[in-house]
């Protein structure tokens, strides 16, 4: 499939985030783990060195931190626009674990698809829309067809 | 709990958290729980509802909003008319951006409604209830700014005449300038390309005394007097499009001390 079908947005922030205030737009932080399978060692570790620090950092956001019986450990982050988003961190080590935190800490919440332009303005151009006497002189008459001969 | 002070920590304010947690129940919410326990069989007078809704927190808020708002254009649009600043502030209290506001603000998870989904009005005057209990907990200053920050951020990229319907703009253009005593605006055609075409395009000037105020382009040479008679009064109000941004940057220490040594003097 080209890019052109494939669902894409305009590079934005949700409610001008940052013009006035920086508001962390990470709402709700699960962490789901088991109490002793194999592939939640890394995020029993996290739990155990970095998620009090987390809390604090962030006092914005709520974390949750859920033992249950289960195969893949997974962190569930819910933004402020209501979507959710999971990550399954089955095998990861502490370190990558935080990663996955920050990264889902920084992220707005907005989908995340292909942008159209790595850049935007609500205002598109400062001297206005091009139009066909753009820079020309009021001297020169109306605009004809191009003479074949010249 | 731990929510709402998460929420307040969130938005960066020093919430009282009695008057928080009052602003987020409504009083269709009460209703529908009062009946609730009628239908449970519960005595009414043992299981009374110790709760109050926001009706008065609302009012207060949303008297607050306008007022702000309405200071805020006149100081960032001085020679906007007063019908211009009503339409402006009309647009950002009205239901659709407030509740837009809110529901990106998560509001509505903490709302305390009848219904769910919240609907728009019932959120609309949550939203109020909240800038309420802020204005009762840290000050009108800080109530402004979170105004501010929120709400008129809203304004970017919006197009005056989208918020403000003028339906004759030449009639509201030769008043304004007979209002400053300027000479009438005269209509010219400027420019013209393809006119016997199915494109064509003109340009209408308007001359004030020999000068020109604005030009506009149009299908027509009616569209175009009219694109250029809107052109001139965005002009004349200082909302063009390459106008200088709004200042959104946060208090200065300094600032807050002046405004303290003001306040308390």
């Amino acid at each position: 499939m080209t890019s052109r079908g494939t669902p894409s947005r305009f590079l934005q922030s949700v409610l001008q985030n940052g013009v006035g205030r920086y508001v962390c737009q990470l709402k709700r932080l699960s962490i789901i783990f088991s109490k002793n399978a194999q592939s939640s060692l890394g995020i029993r570790e996290f739990i155990e060195e970095g998620v009090v620090d987390y809390a604090k950092n962030n006092p914005s956001t709520v974390v949750y931190v859920s033992p249950q019986s289960c195969r893949i450990p997974k962190i569930v982050a819910e933004y402020l626009n209501g979507n959710v988003r999971e990550e399954i961190v089955t095998s990861k080590t502490s370190t990558q674990i935080s990663e996955v935190i920050t990264k889902l800490t920084n992220q707005s919440g907005l989908d995340i698809i292909r942008l159209r332009k790595p850049f935007h303005t609500d205002n598109p151009s400062i001297q206005g829309q091009w139009h066909p006497f753009t820079n020309r002189p009021p001297s020169i008459g109306p605009i004809r067809p191009q003479k074949q001969d010249a | 709990m731990l929510r709402f002070r998460r929420s307040a920590s969130r938005l960066q304010e020093n919430f009282n958290l009695e008057a928080l947690k009052k602003a987020f129940i409504n009083p269709c919410y009460l209703q529908a729980e009062q009946e609730r326990r009628r239908a449970l069989g519960v005595d009414s007078e043992a299981a009374a509802l110790a709760l109050k809704d926001n009706i008065q927190l609302s009012e207060k808020g949303a008297g607050f909003t306008k007022s702000f708002l309405t200071d805020w254009c006149r100081v960032n649009f001085p020679s906007l008319r007063s019908e211009g600043v009503e339409s402006v502030v009309a647009h950002l209290t009205s239901s659709p951006v407030v509740s837009y506001v809110a529901r990106n603000l998560g509001i509505e998870d903490l709302t305390m409604s009848a219904e769910c989904p919240v609907p728009d009005d019932v959120l609309h005057s949550t939203f109020m209830a909240v800038i309420g209990a802020l204005e009762e907990s840290s000050g009108v200053e800080q109530t402004g700014v979170f105004l501010r920050d929120f709400l008129a951020t809203q304004l970017i990229g919006k197009d005056l005449f989208d918020m403000w319907t003028v339906v004759d703009p030449m009639g509201l253009l030769v008043e304004e300038l007979t209002q400053r005593n300027l000479p009438l605006p005269e209509p010219r055609l400027v420019r013209a390309a393809g006119a016997s075409t199915v494109l064509p395009l003109y340009f209408v000037g308007l001359y004030s005394d020999k000068k020109l105020l604005a030009q506009g382009p149009g299908e027509t040479l009616v569209a175009a007097e009219e694109e250029a008679a809107r052109v001139a009064l965005r002009k004349l109000y200082g909302y063009t499009e390459n106008r200088r941004p709004f200042d959104f940057s946060p208090l200065q220490p300094h600032q807050k001390q002046l405004i303290q040594a003001v306040s308390s003097s």
